[in-house]
């Protein structure tokens, strides 16, 4: 569960995800990839904007929204991110542990 | 007044106050879009001046409601029902401190499996609150 600013900014509220090796992913269709910092990428679909991967150049995982995924996932968080970066108009108040 | 953008600043915005109350909306659609849950504010749009518009773009996300976003970052801004004069106004984009709460969970029905609820606000499985800003 990502609060950072980057991530409130393009999700709208709190940015949920799990990764995988690249390999392990397989995309159908268009992504729009937006280089929001020098190290790092993040890609939508182009028609309507949902928030789907973010991805660190130098690395060989790729993050998913737990939001795109369809049906039950059976996740479960491991930590809240970048929580001194999260919003005032929520607490977080499930037990998970959070990281600054 | 309020300011917002989406990432990349190819959209901005003012807000004018006073602004509703959040909600926290765990919809299908809204899952899909923002990743996880979105969290939206309300204004009349006569609160609401677009600063730049260059990135912004609409998709009609049902016959009666559509959705505004970034072209170049992706950003998820708005949410405008049709025949209504307002736009729902994500609060994430909002810049600084909000002095905004949260009023109440909606659509909790949808929700991941991934997550729980856990902050004692109340919880409703469509729409309950104040519909108009």
């Amino acid at each position: 569960m990502c609060h950072c600013g980057q991530c409130r900014k393009q999700s709208g509220g709190i940015w949920s995800s799990a990764y995988v090796h690249q390999d392990a992913l397989a995309i159908s269709g268009a992504v729009q990839w937006f280089a929001s910092s020098k190290t790092a990428k993040r890609g939508s679909c182009p028609r309507c904007a949902s928030f789907l991967f973010w991805k660190a150049n130098a690395e060989d995982t790729i993050s998913f929204s737990l939001g795109s995924l369809e049906g039950a996932t059976g996740l479960t968080l491991s930590k809240h991110i970048f929580v001194a970066d999260k919003g005032d108009y929520y607490d977080i108040a499930d037990s998970v542990p959070q990281k600054p | 007044m309020y300011q917002g953008s989406c990432l990349c600043h190819a959209v901005t915005f003012d807000l004018a106050a006073p602004l509703r109350p959040i909600y926290a909306c765990h919809c299908q659609q809204c899952r899909k879009t923002s990743g996880h849950f979105w969290a939206a504010t309300s204004v009349p749009n006569t609160a609401l001046k677009l600063t730049c518009d260059d990135g912004l773009r609409w998709f009609q996300s049902s016959p009666t409601t559509k959705r505004g976003f970034c072209g170049t970052c992706g950003s998820s801004l708005f949410w405008v029902p049709q025949g209504e004069d307002r736009t729902v106004v994500a609060a994430g984009a909002i810049d600084g401190d909000t002095q905004l709460q949260t009023k109440a969970h909606v659509f909790v029905a949808d929700k991941g499996d991934y997550y729980k609820i856990c902050d004692g606000l109340p919880q409703f499985d469509e729409f309950k609150g104040d519909e108009s800003a």
